[in-house]
């Protein structure tokens, strides 16, 4: 009884602190949700004004989700967007993760430089994919240029059907390394320094010690960096229409882009509905496996 | 310390928030906006005066448009000035909004019950506008001064649903000194194609880093191209594609064939990332076909001289007609002052006056006076082209899966430019694209 | 073993600025184009040094619209956006991970889910429920939003987990309640992950678009971001005016970044012993 009581009590103390947050959820996020699961399963258009009664005179069912998957050009994208996941999350990572590391030594400049880093984050698709338009330029592009002085013909890049999803991972790497960068380097930050000078009074050497202790102890804010790099990559959007515009012959349309271009210039809401249910399951899925494996390589301290 | 600071930040932030939800919630709860609210300089209150043919109660109306973004704010507010003083009872609330997510924007208001009385739209979402009845008929005021047919091209089953708001057109503009270096005689209004591939290879032939013409491979310059070929999209009466007919086949084989073949067009790697404007501007391109809407920046920019032509035909002329609409909501209970105001901004005299004036873009009217102020601004020196076009204008298409359609043309063509597939090909695959994924009525 | 620490010295330092020139390289472009008159924007080769280099497109932003009024909105929006963040998100990944009770995973599992659904779907029956609840047009509607933040409670889950429950367990014998724990114990240990969410926060407020483009109709409510966008005309964008309006609205970010980075850097130097 007095347990019962208590663990009452315990989970009642949660209710003050999730209480903003939930209610927030409720209103901002839960109910326009359930509103397009049922957006879904109707042929809206989008610009006729949603009420109940519209969406009752559309209903046609599991019309769109059977369109959608029998048609070739959901799997097409869906395999360009993983082209752009398997190139872009290793090296996000793996850059972002260099950058931390290089930030993390204390030398004289750091300062400076976490500020340099993370401009490339500040700046909006906009301007960085005008920027990257000019930098990826076949003829005068600075990439091309760097690349012939070492005695490489680089490519096409954005109008070639190969090298255009290449490019855009390059684009984003640029644009998102100094803002997981930032992640990981908070996450080095609060490693406690105790375990660093224990490993020095052991005598472990550079190398070692970042193996041993710094990666391990990293992982929980790896794992953050992880989930969230594959949930945004599965949502890849602005670079593209910007920069492609899904181009060319269609080698860079991704998920979200047909998302936008079916709700909002063919006036087929319902159907962008259902296309994005598709994607949510997707990465519903990958982020199940991932949470499940964490407790293969992530390191709480609990 | 550092909890001291926690406290105060938060304690701070509370207030903030405080202070922001009292200011927020007394600002104005709903989508109409409010006289007093505005910093318009004309709030006269006293709005009794009748004027010639408008209401005696004072009606406020929302307007919101994209064409005055870039740069012409202040002449649409002059515009609204002018307008005041023929109808003072009539006050309208202007939003501009930045081009790329007007229509993003657009569609959440009308879905969400929140548009404007009137707006502006292109041709695009105009088409699928009418189409799915969120457009109400424009009644009870005088069309008479626009020009026909950019009228016409907003008139859908005999019920007009907007009104040209200005309109471009596409012309033939080349670079004067490349000619005199090939020594060939400058485009005239009577050239076909034929005679323009013949000075493209010859411009071509100046220098490797060259072109002779750059004509966009696009589904809007190919609804035209195919125009001139007596080719159409779509059959008369709107109920079938006509999208691989041998006309249409013959316009799309010249336009790829000046990339693909005797390449006077330089192709997307040629291109390297820069624009068909640059190009032109860095005298590099012999001819462009592009919209009137370039001629301030290659005023500021070429350091040639340029002239410009009627573009050139295939077994006959036809020209492009771009043009913006004004349409009225059909939910909007304000519909008579929006369509005073949106007619105004269409047809009147003083508009158009200052549209010319400010370098904005063409008013579509027909009185030949106004315009003429156009004709006296140079260069080009040959502006008569402009208007001459007007006797060969070829609206688009308008079916409600505007975008859909144009998407999948253009997607086709651009792989025929490439090379990949035939421009036969390209027509037909977009053929059965087309039939397959879009419903005629 | 000076030799060695010098040629670590070198190496570290040759590679900082390798990768700063990289990162660096388009945001020269960006100040370059800003300094351009209304010619040869787009031209290429790229023009590095403009010929007659101008504040012309400065001047521009200045007097296009209400620049001043215009970053009044979005420091107004922007601060309140954060803090709100800071401290509901805060809140909530304290219950999810100090405190036990019923259907904790599964909700917690329905926040991340949440940010799995592209806003483009969710975006026209936000508008209506905002509108339903009369918030168009006030500044509450950009604002409110800000109570829920999936990433921010993710973030802050990953960071409370390593805490030990022992501090918990220290405090609770001391007599401290719910919040006096959270306040005391919690909330510093996490400081640098909190000035990473304001930062971000900060950063994705301040440049948000599309909905305060719907939400805010009013000139005066305005946004900077939105007063910048109003920049793009259907033919032409003039670009110098535009990556001069988009430095100048960097601005602000970076300091509180700085701000943010030297909160942080006094968090981690006290370490987690505490308590």
């Amino acid at each position: 009884m007095m347990k019962k009581n208590r663990s009452l009590r315990e989970a009642a103390s949660a209710i003050p602190f999730l209480l903003p947050s939930v209610v927030g959820m409720i209103f901002f996020s839960l109910l326009p949700i359930v509103i397009s699961v049922f957006i879904s399963l109707t042929d809206w258009d989008g610009l006729a004004a949603l009420s109940l009664g519209t969406l009752a005179e559309r209903f046609i069912g599991f019309g769109n989700y059977q369109n959608i998957l029998g048609g070739e050009e959901f799997w097409r994208v869906l395999k360009n967007t993983c082209y752009y996941i398997v190139l872009y999350i290793p090296l996000v990572l793996i850059a972002s993760l260099g950058i931390a590391t290089l930030l993390n030594k204390g030398k004289k400049g750091t300062a400076v430089m976490r500020i340099l880093y993370y401009i490339p984050v500040l700046t909006s698709w906009v301007a960085a994919s005008l920027i990257w338009k000019w930098v990826l330029s076949s003829q005068y592009g600075i990439l091309n240029q760097l690349l012939a002085l070492i005695g490489i013909k680089g490519p096409e890049w954005l109008t070639s059907e190969i090298w255009a999803m290449p490019a855009i991972v390059l684009a984003s790497v640029w644009k998102d390394m100094g803002f997981f960068g930032l992640f990981l380097t908070s996450g080095l930050a609060s490693i406690d320094k105790t375990y660093y000078e224990a490993a020095t009074v052991d005598g472990a050497g550079r190398i070692k010690t970042f193996f041993k202790i710094t990666l391990p102890l990293l992982t929980p804010s790896i794992f953050f960096c992880l989930v969230m790099a594959l949930i945004n990559a599965f949502q890849l959007f602005p670079q593209v229409m910007i920069m492609t515009e899904g181009g060319p012959n269609g080698a860079t349309q991704v998920m979200v882009e047909r998302i936008y271009n079916y709700g909002f210039r063919y006036f087929k809401m319902g159907y962008a509905a259902a296309f994005s249910w598709l994607l949510f399951i997707i990465i519903f899925i990958l982020t199940s496996i991932q949470m499940k494996l964490q407790k293969g390589w992530v390191h709480y301290e609990s | 310390m550092k909890k001291r600071r926690i406290k105060t930040m938060l304690a701070a932030g509370l207030a903030l928030i405080m202070i922001i939800s009292l200011a927020g919630c007394g600002g104005g709860g709903s989508a109409e906006p409010e006289n007093t609210a505005d910093t318009d300089a004309n709030t006269t209150v006293a709005a009794e005066a009748a004027s010639e043919a408008a209401n005696e109660e004072e009606v406020t109306i929302t307007f919101a448009n994209f064409n005055a973004s870039g740069g012409n704010e202040e002449t649409l507010e002059e515009m609204y000035l002018a307008f005041q003083q023929e109808y003072p009872n009539i006050k309208v609330d202007i939003e501009t909004i930045g081009y790329d997510d007007y229509f993003t924007q657009m569609q959440t208001r009308v879905a969400g019950n929140t548009a404007p009385d009137c707006y502006e739209l292109n041709i695009e979402n105009f088409a699928a506008y009418a189409a799915k009845g969120v457009l109400a008929e424009i009644t009870g005021v005088d069309f008479a001064g626009i020009n026909e047919t950019a009228l016409s091209a907003f008139n859908v089953d005999g019920k007009q649903y907007g009104v040209p708001g200005s309109f471009s057109n596409v012309v033939l503009i080349y670079n004067k000194e490349l000619f005199d270096q090939a020594g060939i005689e400058y485009p005239t209004d009577d050239w076909t194609w034929d005679d323009v591939q013949v000075a493209a290879e010859k411009i071509k032939g100046l220098s490797d880093d060259i072109f002779g013409i750059y004509a966009p491979v696009t589904y809007n310059e190919f609804f035209k191209v195919a125009a001139q070929y007596g080719g159409s999209l779509l059959n008369e009466d709107k109920t079938e594609f006509t999208i691989n007919s041998a006309e249409n086949i013959q316009a799309a084989q010249m336009m790829v064939g000046r990339i693909v073949d005797s390449n006077v067009q330089p192709n997307s790697s040629q291109m390297g990332g820069m624009d068909d404007w640059s190009l032109f501007e860095s005298g590099r391109l012999g001819m462009i076909s592009t919209g009137i809407w370039a001629f301030g920046t290659f005023t500021e920019e070429c350091d040639f001289e340029w002239d410009i032509c009627v573009e050139p035909g295939g077994t006959q002329k036809a020209t492009h007609f771009f043009s913006n609409a004004y349409v009225i909501n059909a939910d909007s209970d304000k519909s008579e002052a929006a369509a005073t105001w949106i007619n105004w901004l269409a047809s009147s005299g003083e508009a158009a006056k200052l549209r010319i004036e400010k370098g904005w873009d063409l008013p579509a009217i027909t009185d030949e006076s106004v315009l003429s102020a156009y004709l006296e601004i140079t260069p080009p020196e040959n502006r008569q082209a402009v208007f001459d076009s007007l006797n060969y204008l070829v609206t688009p298409p308008i079916i409600e899966e505007y975008s859909l359609m144009s998407d999948i043309i253009t997607g086709k063509l651009e792989e025929a430019a490439s090379g990949k597939i035939t421009a036969q090909e390209a027509l037909d695959q977009a053929q059965a694209e087309c039939e397959s994924r879009i419903t005629l009525k | 073993m000076n030799r060695k620490k010098t040629l670590h010295n070198i190496g570290f330092y040759a590679i900082a600025v390798l990768v700063s020139i990289v990162v660096l390289i388009p945001f020269f472009w960006m100040i370059s184009t800003s300094l351009k008159s209304k010619g040869a924007l787009m031209a290429l080769p790229i023009q590095w040094i403009p010929e007659n280099p101008t504040f012309s497109a400065y001047e521009k932003v200045f007097t296009r619209f209400p620049f001043m009024r215009a970053a009044f909105n979005s420091f107004l929006i922007t601060v309140s956006y954060t803090l709100i963040t800071l401290i509901s998100a805060s809140m909530a990944a304290f219950a999810f991970t100090k405190i036990k009770f019923p259907f904790s995973n599964g909700l917690f599992k329905m926040y991340i889910a949440s940010m799995m659904i592209p806003t483009q779907v969710t975006l026209i029956p936000l508008f209506i429920i905002m509108n339903k609840m009369e918030l168009i047009n006030t500044y509450p509607s950009v604002i409110l939003p800000s109570l829920f933040k999936a990433f921010g409670v993710f973030l802050l889950v990953q960071n409370m987990r390593t805490i030990p429950d022992d501090f918990m367990e220290a405090a609770k014998i001391d007599g401290a309640g719910k919040f006096k724990i959270y306040r005391i114990v919690i909330l510093p240990l996490c400081l640098p992950t909190l000035a990473t969410l304001c930062i971000t926060t900060f950063m994705e407020s301040w440049n948000d678009y599309l909905w305060p483009l719907l939400m805010l109709t009013e000139k005066k409510k305005m946004t900077l971001t939105l007063a910048l966008n109003s920049l793009n005309g259907q033919y032409a964008t003039e670009y110098n005016v535009l990556m001069a309006g988009s430095l100048l609205s960097m601005i602000p970010i970076i300091l509180v970044y700085i701000i943010a980075q030297t909160q942080s850097k006094k968090g981690s130097l006290e370490g987690g012993v505490k308590g």
